[in-house]
């Protein structure tokens, strides 16, 4: 069947075979289709990438005159007295955020793709965890900062109020815990829709061949549901380590940084760096080191998983 | 309760399968297990049980539920009792759609500019994302060349590459672009839709591509044995099949841009070119404390969208989302 | 080893009705099969006995104890799944071990259980392979050691056959019925196979859409099926089955008019149902069960040949009824040396004593009185 049609529509495309028309199709249609994709992936990836790599060694500020400066932007980093107060401050975010994304979206997906048997329950739920990664982020941010407020008009302080106890401020006292809770609410729904995937796709027969095996429903968990949620899990880690390492939106929103630095993450750092002071330059310098290592673990990623594994993973 | 399962002693010579095992003896076992005592309180531990999820979900997805609540009690209401409990009607945190907002001397601009320019940048990057990415996921689905390979990885590659670590470049990108050419791509929507369209291209190209893929090629064949020519092909038969996608791309790519504030917030200085993201932003910052109610409002004005996307693409999001999710959000 | 009994079991799906008030008694050490077509209900059953499936009505007993509400780890089952379900992330001695290992049986312990039955499957020698790298039949006997290795009361094979080859099937079906005589286990046997469900079990039960039809031995079911849906079902090639109208005296008149003289005892016992003058039964005649004759023969039926088509050992004849070759169509069986060619009037002579009659509603007409159970659920447990 497949072969007959072929055929035929190759013999009905014959009369297209002139010299005008060969010419016609020597031409790369598929270059020019992939052009407007390529340029601004050039424009705003590629080219950016290299320039901040060079105004890395610089000495750009407000002035905007390239000053070359050679290492003199990473000697100043390394003086630095707060990088490693933003260095710890990174690793506490990335790793505590990073579990709940992972842990919590995995007990999100299990509970709502295998432990709950109603559907559309499961369902009702997954969505109620995606409004917050649909919300615009001022908007979601909003919603922390009234939670945290440190009147008695913030959520969590009316709470302390029931409970007879003077109103706190959250934000400033707790800074670290809030954006990460804030990331972490946001970033499970990721994992969650990825786990709940692969959690649906195993075949029901394995399911069922364990529990008749003498499984009870953790048994299932521990020794059928996980061993094949291996991929998917290392996928979610090295995929959300990459964007925690450069998120700051929410940060910037809810925290600002403070108080005194003490919620402020590499990137956001650089922001401020440059934005902020105006020390282009310097800014550069410190999201190299970021740039740097998203380049790697991107690479690594397709190392770790092979790009037919990826593609599966990211249907 | 099956200890004695392993007291068992089965045939100490187990008789092959072999054809000399015609007139083996039975090997019956002596033990036999009751399932009286198995019964007692059965029903009630299997439905205590299998309500168990049920409430462990709704606790932990209460945080949620009270915050978005509170949004909209806290929009209608003068006062709030646990923040969310609407305590008096009213519709005055809703004058901004009206009447300019004035906090002490300043005038925030009219909600309607901001809103058209909202739709401005949202619009402009959903119809540049979509055209881009649709000629590329044709491209890369159904031509072989050299380098297609490659250029599908550096898609995956892009995709999972944080861009806004590349925000200082960019800036610098767009600055010397508006040296050169004399437009303003710095503080100007479009400079920014460009941005954004770029930062989003590598994932939607990626789907649609999909979508180019799930169609045989059997099916634009018989197109064409039909009587079809490439252009009637490519838009009877092709692109009904592809609307979904192209419908799913343009909605994440429309919700992204509508959403959108880091890129903005750095790129834009003026408050002609405010989206209400800046403008909730500003916001924010002035009415401090005290004035939630006209914050909340705003914030609800703002989410209408999201709310109609979410409440009517249920299902289609959930199938598409996956790969939709970007960075650290 | 337990047994099993089935009350009024029945499961709906929405508004599909997958199992219909279903009673079945399976006595210890038994070996039942469920016969019956795609989509009639067989797995849904078998599932609900293993307790993955909740029933909507009804309730199961494992040895007179209602089960209905223990959790499938505790009925003590053992279950072969169609797809076998072998867990690709363990290797065949993790998979046959699994059992075991959740009932935390000693470690000296499983490893002496696991080899036994694999030795019993004769896979003693894949056990360090992945479910993966091994061919349909070898994952079969490993699904089948899974189920055994924990000595279950009752043994549930969900069509284990169907993904082998036809030499292999014949082979594993001698085995398994080997293995199940040998061990004792109460089994219960899911296929749409007839030939399986017929030399395997002691019993069968033949289900179509969630209706049990008949249960008995697979020798009462080929020779007296209890309705028009077990006689088409059973039987390759199918039974003969054309419209009769009823004449008082013992005779039937078959289509083209020619009548059939009933044998004595079958005439009796026609008579004995009242039936009405000229009333329309069907007759069903196996293919095996029609002799063919060259000449007219006072007791034979005129037909004519338009197809024949050898089936290795046998030629299958087809035929029309009638003089002019245009009444019903006919299968009869036949030895190859004879020759037989299109167009050819030859006369049937039906065996008298292997005739079937059904009446109007589909029933059997040739059982006693007294046993004339209710066709849905002849329990002859
Ligand atoms: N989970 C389910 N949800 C809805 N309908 C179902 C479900 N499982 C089975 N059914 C329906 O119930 C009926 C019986 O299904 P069952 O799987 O028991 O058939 P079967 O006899 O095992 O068929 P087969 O020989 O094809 O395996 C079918 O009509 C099927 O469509
Ligand atoms: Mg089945």
């Amino acid at each position: 069947m497949r072969a007959a049609v072929e055929q035929r529509a190759r013999a009905y495309r014959a009369p297209l075979n002139t010299p005008r028309t060969r010419l016609l199709r020597r031409f790369p249609t598929h270059w020019l289709f992939l052009l407007p994709m390529l340029l601004l992936v050039v424009v705003f990836f590629f080219v950016p990438v290299i320039l901040n790599l060079i105004l890395a060694f610089t000495d750009m500020t407000l002035s905007l005159r390239w000053e070359f400066v050679g290492l003199k932007n990473y000697v100043k980093f390394l003086q630095d007295p707060l990088i490693p107060q933003i260095a710890k401050n990174t690793l506490v975010y990335v790793s505590a955020t990073l579990s709940i994304n992972v842990i919590f979206g995995l007990f999100l997906a299990l509970l709502t793709t295998y432990f709950v048997k109603r559907e559309n329950v499961g369902l009702a739920f997954r969505s109620l965890w995606l409004l917050p990664r649909m919300t615009p982020p001022v908007v979601y941010a909003l919603l922390w900062i009234w939670m945290t407020d440190p009147t008695e008009y913030g959520l969590l302080n009316m709470m302390l109020q029931a409970f007879g106890l003077p109103p706190l401020s959250w934000r400033t006292e707790y800074p670290m815990a809030t954006i990460i809770l804030v990331n972490g609410m946001v970033g499970a729904s990721f994992g969650m829709i990825i786990f709940s995937a692969a959690i649906k796709s195993i075949p029901v027969d394995y399911i069922r061949a364990a529990k008749v095996d003498g499984a009870s429903d953790l048994g299932v968990v521990r020794w059928v549901i996980l061993p094949l949620l291996k991929w998917p899990l290392m996928f979610v880690t090295t995929w959300q380590t990459l964007s925690l390492l450069a998120s700051y939106e929410y940060i910037l929103l809810v925290t600002q940084g403070g108080p005194n630095h003490r919620s402020e993450v590499w990137s956001l750092y650089a922001y401020y760096k440059a934005f902020a002071s105006g020390q282009y330059g310097y800014g550069a310098a410190i999201a190299m080191v970021l740039v740097a290592v998203a380049v790697i673990i991107a690479l690594l990623m397709l190392r770790i998983f092979g790009f037919r594994r990826l593609m599966e993973l990211m249907r | 309760m099956r200890a004695s399962s392993s007291n068992s002693t089965p045939n100490p010579n187990p008789t092959p399968v072999g054809a000399a095992a015609v007139e083996a003896p039975p090997r019956r076992r002596k033990r036999k297990r009751e399932y009286a005592h198995l019964t007692r309180f059965a029903r009630t531990k299997a439905r205590l049980y299998a309500a168990l999820p049920y409430v462990l979900l709704a606790i932990v997805s209460l945080p949620i539920v009270v915050m978005y609540s509170w949004l909209l009690m806290n929009s209608f209401s003068k006062k709030t009792l646990f923040g969310f409990i609407p305590q008096e009607l009213t519709l005055n945190n809703w004058r901004f759609l009206w009447e300019p907002l004035r906090i002490g001397t300043s005038v925030h601009p009219s909600i309607w500019t901001v809103t058209g320019n909202t739709l401005l940048f949202a619009g402009g990057v959903t119809v540049l994302i979509v055209l881009i990415s649709t000629l590329a996921g044709f491209a890369l689905s159904r031509f072989d060349f050299r380098g297609r390979q490659s250029i599908m990885q550096l898609t995956i590659l892009l995709h999972a590459f944080p861009g806004v670590t590349l925000m200082i470049a960019i800036f610098f990108v767009l600055l010397y672009l508006m040296k050169f050419t004399g437009l303003p791509f710095l503080n100007s929507l479009w400079g920014v839709v460009l941005v954004k369209a770029a930062l989003e291209i590598p994932w939607s190209a990626w789907i649609i591509k999909g979508f180019f893929d799930a169609i045989p090629w059997e099916v634009e064949w018989s197109a064409y044995v039909d009587g079809c020519n490439r252009f009637q092909a490519w838009y009877k038969v092709i692109l009904p099949q592809i609307r979904p996608g192209i419908a799913a791309i343009a909605i994440f790519s429309f919700l992204a841009g509508w959403g959108e504030f880091i890129f903005l917030y750095t790129f834009i200085f003026s408050e002609a070119f405010y989206t209400l993201s800046l403008y909730l932003n500003s916001i924010i910052g002035e009415f401090q404390v005290v004035e939630y109610g006209v914050v909340a409002a705003v914030a609800l004005f703002y989410m209408i969208p999201v709310i109609v996307f979410f409440i009517f693409t249920q299902k289609g999001l959930m199938q598409v989302t996956v790969g939709g999710l970007k960075g650290g959000r | 080893m337990a047994s099993i009994r089935l009350e009024h079991l029945t499961k709906r799906f929405g508004n599909v009705v997958a199992v219909d008030d279903l009673n079945l008694e399976i006595a210890d050490g038994e070996f039942v099969a469920l016969l019956g077509p795609s989509g009639c209900g067989k797995t849904t059953t078998l599932l609900m006995i293993a307790g993955i499936y909740e029933p909507t009505e009804g309730k199961i007993y494992f040895d007179d104890v209602c089960v209905n509400d223990v959790a499938p780890k505790d009925r003590y089952v053992g279950l072969v799944f169609q797809s076998y379900a072998l867990y690709p992330h363990m290797s065949v001695f993790d998979n046959i071990a699994f059992p075991l290992r959740l009932n935390k049986t000693p470690r000296a312990e499983i490893e002496r259980r696991v080899r036994e039955v694999a030795k019993l499957a004769q896979i003693e020698n894949l056990l360090d392979r992945r479910p993966a790298q091994l061919s349909g039949g070898q994952q079969q006997r490993v699904a089948l050691c899974r189920a055994l290795v924990k000595e279950p009361e009752v043994l549930l094979l969900d069509e284990p056959l169907s993904n082998l080859d036809a030499r292999l099937r014949i082979e594993t079906r001698a085995e398994i019925k080997r293995l199940q005589k040998e061990l004792g286990i109460t089994t219960i046997l899911v296929t749409h196979d007839q030939i399986e469900a017929l030399s395997m079990a002691d019993r069968v039960a033949v289900m179509h859409q969630g209706v049990l039809q008949q249960y008995t031995t697979p020798e009462e079911l080929y020779n007296r099926p209890a309705n028009l849906f077990v006689a088409s079902f059973i039987g390759d090639p199918p039974m003969n089955l054309f419209e009769v109208r009823y004449r008082r005296g013992g005779e039937l008149e078959l289509p083209g008019g020619r009548a059939l003289r009933l044998p004595e005892p079958l005439a009796r016992r026609l008579e004995a149902r009242r039936l009405e003058e000229g009333a329309t039964l069907t007759l069903g005649l196996r293919p095996e069960d029609v002799e063919l004759s060259e000449t007219e023969t006072p007791e034979g039926f005129p037909a004519e040949v338009y197809l024949a088509e050898t089936l290795g050992g046998d030629l299958l004849v087809h035929f029309r009824l009638g003089d002019g070759g245009d009444g019903p169509r006919l299968r009869a069986l036949t030895d190859p040396e004879r020759r037989v060619t299109m167009g050819q009037r030859l006369w049937l002579v039906p065996d008298p004593n292997k005739l079937h009659l059904f009446g109007p509603d589909g029933r059997s007409l040739l059982a006693e009185a007294e046993e004339e159970a209710p066709v849905p659920h002849p329990q002859r447990a």
